[in-house]
């Protein structure tokens, strides 16, 4: 059949292919035995074609997945050749001079062949729960020095060859993970999801043909692009820069890592320079990973669409070899993508004057509050873990305050675990899970709230703190809006009558601890004092920022019955503006 | 199983009467059992005076409303009350510690890349949500007593607050509803006019956010859906009738006026349900127990499966999509749905990609060939250009359409800036509608592990019959059945709903450490409780599932089981059918590892008598009223096409492909290789050429 391209047929195939990485991604998620995957939806599912470009991707999972699977294929054709695959190939990977991840993030891919000619990966990233070394769950924690420590490293291995398995590798893998039913579970339903890429795709090129195909895709890679440079050529040319830091990488105590984006457009085309950011780290904090520059340019070009190769040819991104996120194998990379929620974050606010209708103000900013406590159940003999990702506060939005209690900008369809499953399924006490009163940062339009997750343990166990990271940057505001509250992991110990604030993984805690963690909110949007009295009224009335925080910061005064005092409001905010004028005043002399 | 309640009428003449309102039109079906007649009556919605329309469209099928037997009725009232967020001023009391969980939900983003994402838009402000002193544990037992001030507190406070209704949800209430029940009592006492829900009475499954978002949607539609139904009983009254009302649910079942008014939140989807009973009782009446019902109306087209006669269950829902809508996890028929109607815009966007729906012309100002003043291009518009639909027979010939215009459109909107000729575009523009809903079929087919060629695919709606023919070519699937009054076949289902109740209960426990007579007597416990509310208990039959899933796994399966195995403890049987379902669902299972049980379902269903439709008279030949240019496969080259009237057709015609049929509400195309022969009753069945 001719290659026949036609408006329709391009269409047809432009909604086909998509489906085909979200088919893939609903059965994995459905069968998959390990909560990262099916609550955390932690992985992601695509086609990547020979020369490592991505064909499709599924549309909900984590975002700083997004085309990041490209290299693997890259480094596995010139591993193998294009002639050393075979039908039937089953190849594994997680290996960071390439992937550039946390191990627990297991690759899965499989050649793809049409009337004999290899033209395609199927390919699955998951979050194993486990894969050896020295912790279990989200990954080994920013003290790991090395990935000998971290765990298992597979590089490339194929474990079927045409078909056959490997089974000398397999007990390898079996014998070196804490959980293999859950891991070799996973895997699996990861080798299931490639296989009905395999026949979903021939049944289109049966359809279409291969040629018809081939060119429908390279034609839907230039139509994103210009999609995406169309947007992009609306902005004013110029350079546009931003800098943050945490607090520290939990190794190298009180050291800031800085954050900085330098993006320059020019017309229609982006270059996002993270030239700035810190150097590799020997706190496990590294990756080699485009995904904080793709994620900001991707959600402002056009969030809703599905992504491809094109989704990025507009864009360029500079980050040096030594990077923190361009770490040097063996560079240690457990806790890799903690740095990227505010690496986004940073890129977009630098953008703020360039497309302030688009661009909200900082929001918590870090890869949600993990709530992890794990041990030995003392009667059943068991082993348990509570898992839990808790949002926080998105920063004001140019129209609109931020949402509240929500996971960050990395974390797409990741959902919390429910009060009733965990205690189901755990020996603890969810005493509460509470917006966090005055966490939003003030501003016209108020920053969302962070959370208290309150967890009282039934037994023994130990718990994953984390760090605080954002006490000297805190979600920011934009326009004058004011940052809001960062969050902090608190312990109270049974005798106890304060918490107290924690740091550090598998810390041990007796019988009924309580511990609290705590989100952060997000940064308010414009003058606090422009915000709507009756706006400011109704947050009092929720309780969502406290009567002296709408006195203090907004400037609204309100009566015992909670009518607004327009005339004390008014007197109030002049004096707000006039002590913010003389302020300035003396920061100036 | 029977419920043995000697209860149920004799049938001797019966009428009954289906009433179902749609968002354009209120349609009424009846049957006179006796007569062997239909009547149909059509009226337009009138969304502030509903029941009044209800009333309209009696009048106008000329029934006398005291000969009426039975009617059915489905509203848009539930669904609508809450989209257009006209609900009750609503209070919510909770466990302490758990106010925020309703705004919270469960923090997630699925729209990942959008950095103005929001979520559900509370119902209950926070400022009307009060926390109770009280906790139990997920064992059931009680952690700390529940506290009868905290209560009177919450309630004096709501008072205060003039509620109008008020929702209960409390942690694992779901395994042990004493405390909701208490403070049920306190609440209806202290504010004996306000409606209210109490999670356990809504949905005995574990988790909250879900359990307290159906709740609070229950309490916030309850008034004004309690008040409907109130009115319509009583207008109904007001002209003579005084047989059973029976009102349409989710779960393709019906249900009485009281349970409609304690459970509206069960009647939120009614709408798509009545054309998929309506198909699974062709399927059946036709040899063919597995059917897809494929309905395509104005806006959008909507596919469900029907396998072995049993339409295929969703164990809930989003109102207003999974991003940022409200959960309702009550059971309803599966259905996807997909922004591909008659009156979806055909668009081309940025880089000039031509696009189709999911915007809608909608009613109005509808499709450019109605003449209403739209100015897009739709697949409707399209469907003239080819020839497809007659603009001087739609509707019977009611509606003159616009021919000349739809070509204006297609031409400047589409074929000119992609340097088309207007056919070729408007051609372009159908197959991209059929590719989407192809998709859709897909969805509820081959994802789930059934392939289509095994299916009939049933088509409904006015434009379901246009393009089935196409849709079928493109699965494979080998036959489309196009039934009598396609455009009014969800009213046609109502007709044929039997009643149905379900009921969920949380029970969790590794498979191999089940009690089995403890999950008996949570069976006999559901039962009781289906009993007391069931209409038609004679003959009445009972479905238990297992919600399964292997440990470490969250989502479950839900595994069909009867009474006896779970008397006999058939542990074994139950594990290998689990083991068979997981294999065709995901195409591998794991024998030797652990299962687990999460919840036991149980729906009763109870049987309304059958009627027995009419037979369509045997005719010879079918003879075509006239002949019209039509273009089919080919853009270049209109083919001279026999036009059929539906009426004029008698059981036993055939026809071949290509060929128009039309009747009232729709056209039937067949292409070039369809062959079509009408069924003794009267569908058309046809066989897709090269499918």
């Amino acid at each position: 059949m001719a290659n026949t391209l036609d408006a329709v047929t391009l269409e047809v195939i432009r909604n086909a292919l998509p489906a085909v990485a979200n088919e893939m991604a609903t059965d994995l998620q459905r069968t998959s035995y390990n909560m990262m995957i099916y609550e955390v939806r932690d992985f992601c599912t695509a086609l990547i074609n020979t020369d490592g470009e991505l064909i499709c991707q599924n549309v909900g999972g984590v975002s700083h997945f997004v085309a990041d699977l490209g290299v693997i294929i890259t480094d596995g054709m010139q591993r193998y050749g294009k002639d050393g695959f075979a039908p039937g190939d089953v190849i594994i990977t997680n290996h960071q001079a390439v992937a550039g991840q946390h191990l627990n993030n297991v690759v899965i891919y499989m050649p793809y062949f049409y009337q004999g000619e290899l033209l395609m990966f199927a390919m699955v990233r998951a979050h194993w729960i486990d894969v050896g070394g020295m912790s279990t769950g989200f990954g080994a924690g920013p003290t790991v020095a090395d990935p000998w420590m971290e765990g298992l490293q597979l590089d490339q291995l194929k474990i079927y060859q045409a078909g056959e398995l490997d089974e000398t590798l397999y007990r390898v893998l079996k014998d070196n993970i804490r959980f293999p039913e859950s891991s070799l579970g996973d895997m699996k339903s990861q080798m299931a999801a490639c296989r009905l890429a395999a026949r979903r795709m021939d049944e289109l090129f049966d359809k279409y043909s291969r040629d018809t195909i081939l060119a429908a895709i390279a034609q839907i890679f230039d139509e994103t692009e210009t999609k995406c440079r169309n947007v992009v050529s609306q902005l004013a040319d110029g350079v546009y820069e931003a800098a943050a830091a945490l607090d520290e990488d939990g190794v190298t105590r009180g050291e800031p890592v800085p954050i900085h984006a330098k993006v320059t457009i020019d017309q229609g085309a982006m270059t996002i320079d993270l030239s700035g950011c810190s150097k590799e780290r020997r706190a496990a904090v590294n990756s080699r990973t485009l995904a904080g520059a793709r994620v900001a340019y991707k959600a402002l070009t056009g969030p809703l669409d599905p992504v491809n190769e094109g989704s990025f040819r507009a864009l360029k991104v500079i980050i040096p070899e030594g990077s923190i996120m361009m770490a040097r194998f063996p560079a240690p990379m457990s806790t890799w993508s903690m740095i990227v929620p505010m690496v986004v974050d940073t890129i977009v606010a630098a953008l703020a004057r360039a497309m302030p209708e688009r661009v909200p103000a900082g929001h918590h900013g870090l890869l949600g509050g993990a709530v992890v406590f794990f041990g030995v159940h003392p009667k059943t003999g068991r082993r348990f873990v509570v898992q839990s990702i808790e949002g926080g506060g998105w920063g004001g939005r140019p129209f609109e305050d931020g949402e509240s209690g929500t996971v960050s900008v990395c974390q797409g369809d990741v959902r919390n675990g429910s009060i009733e499953g965990i205690e189901l399924k755990c020996p603890v006490m969810v005493e509460g899970r509470t917006l966090r009163t005055d966490s939003g940062g003030a501003g016209k339009y108020r920053g969302g709230l962070g959370i208290d997750m309150r967890v009282r343990n039934l037994v023994e166990g130990k718990w994953n703190f984390e760090l605080v990271k954002r006490s000297h940057c805190p979600p920011w505001g934009l326009w004058g809006g004011k940052p809001g509250e960062y969050g902090v992991y608190l312990l109270r110990e049974p005798g106890e009558n304060d918490f107290r604030t924690m740091g550090g993984a598998h810390h041990p805690v007796p019988v009924k601890s309580e511990v609290i963690v705590r989100t952060g909110g997000g940064g308010g949007w414009g003058d606090p004092l422009e915000r709507d009295p009756a706006a400011v009224r109704a947050d009092v009335q929720e309780e969502f920022i406290s009567e002296r925080s709408a006195r203090e910061d907004y400037g609204v005064v309100l009566r015992d019955d909670l009518t607004i005092d327009q005339t004390a409001t008014e007197q109030a905010r002049n004096a707000l503006r006039s002590r913010r004028g003389s302020a300035q005043q003396g920061a100036k002399g | 199983m029977i419920l043995d309640t000697p209860k149920g009428r004799e049938p001797g003449r019966v009428i009954v009467v289906a009433i179902d309102i749609g968002g354009t039109f209120t349609d009424l079906i009846g049957f006179d059992d006796e007569a062997q007649r239909f009547v149909e009556a059509k009226s337009l919605t009138t969304p502030a005076e509903l029941v009044q329309g209800v009333i309209d469209c009696i009048r106008k099928s000329g029934l006398d409303a005291s000969a009426i037997d039975e009617l059915i009725h489905g509203s848009t009232i539930a669904i609508n009350t809450l989209i257009e967020r006209k609900g009750a001023k609503t209070g919510l009391v909770v466990t302490r510690g758990t106010r925020d969980v309703y705004i919270i939900g469960r923090g997630n983003r699925p729209e990942a890349y959008n950095l103005f994402f929001h979520r559900h838009r509370p119902l209950v402000p926070r400022h009307l949500t009060r926390e109770v002193d009280e906790r139990l544990l997920a064992s059931g037992e009680t952690h700390a007593p529940l506290d009868r001030v905290s209560i009177a507190e919450a309630c004096r406070a709501l008072a205060a607050e003039g509620v109008e209704a008020v929702a209960v949800c409390f942690l694992h209430s779901y395994v042990n509803p004493a405390h909701e029940r208490v403070a049920g009592e306190m609440i209806r006492a202290a504010l004996p006019s306000a409606y209210l829900s109490l999670s356990h009475e809504i949905l005995r499954e574990y988790r909250e956010f879900e359990r307290m978002s159906t709740t609070v949607v229950n309490a916030y539609i309850g008034p004004k859906v309690g008040g409907y139904v109130k009115g319509l009983k009583s207008s109904l009254g007001g002209i003579g009738f005084d047989g059973a009302l029976s009102i349409m649910r989710s779960n393709g079942g019906v249900m009485t006026p009281e349970i409609a008014t304690e459970r509206p939140a069960a009647m939120m989807e009614s709408g798509p349900v009545g054309g998929i009973i309506a198909s699974a009782q062709v399927g059946r009446a036709l040899g063919s127990a597995n059917v897809i019902s494929f309905d395509m109306g104005g806006t959008t087209a909507k596919a469900s499966l029907v396998r072995d006669g049993e339409p295929t269950m969703a164990p809930g829902y989003y109102v207003g999509g999974y991003a940022s809508g409200h959960p309702v996890m009550l059971p309803m028929i599966d259905v996807v749905e997909v922004g591909a109607g008659g009156g979806s815009i055909a668009w081309l966007d940025d880089v000039g990609a031509l696009k189709v729906g999911p915007q809608s012309a909608g009613a109005d100002p509808g499709p450019i060939c109605y003449r209403g003043g739209g100015a897009e291009p739709t697949i409707t518009d399209a469907n003239v250009l080819l020839g497809r639909l007659d603009p001087d027979n739609f509707l019977g010939g009611q509606m003159k359409l616009d021919a000349d215009g739809a070509r204006r459109g297609v031409k400047e909107k589409i074929a000119a800036p992609l340097r088309m000729d207007p056919v070729t575009a408007a051609q372009a523009i159908v197959e991209i509608a059929i590719s989407k809903m192809s998709l859709a079929v897909r969805e509820v087919s081959v994802a789930k592990g059934y392939d289509p060629r095994d299916f009939a695919l049933v088509a409904s709606g006015g434009a379901g019959p246009l393009h089935a023919a196409a849709i079928a070519r493109e699965l494979h699937i080998p036959k489309v059945v196009v039934p009598l009054f396609p455009s009014h076949f969800s009213a046609l289902g109502m007709l044929l709903a039997d009643e149905r109740h379900d009921f969920i209960r949380t029970l969790y426990s590794d498979l191999a450490g089940v009690d089995f007579a403890a999950l008996l007597k949570i069976q006999r416990e559901m039962v009781e409780e289906a009993r007391a509310s069931l209409r038609h208990a004679a003959g009445a039959e009972q479905q238990i599932h297992l919600d399964l899933r292997y440990v470490g796994q969250e989502f479950t399966l839900s595994v069909p089981v009867s009474v006896e195995q779970l008397e006999t403890g058939d542990r074994r049987g139950v594990r290998a059918a689990f083991d068979a379902l997981y294999e065709h669902r995901y195409a591998h299972h794991s024998p030797d590892e652990p299962v687990e049980m999460v919840n036991i379902r149980l729906a009763v269903i109870g049987k309304r008598p059958k009627l027995s439709f009419p037979r369509t008279p045997a005719t010879a030949r079918a003879t075509p009223a006239r002949q019209r240019e039509v273009y089919f496969t080919d853009a270049r080259k209109p083919l001279l096409s026999p036009v059929y009237q539906r009426e004029a057709l008698g059981a036993g015609n055939r026809i071949a492909g290509p060929a128009l049929i039309q009747e009232h509400g729709t056209t039937t195309v067949l292409f070039e290789q369809d062959t079509c022969t009408v069924a003794p009753s009267g569908e058309l069945i046809i066989m897709v050429g090269g499918a």
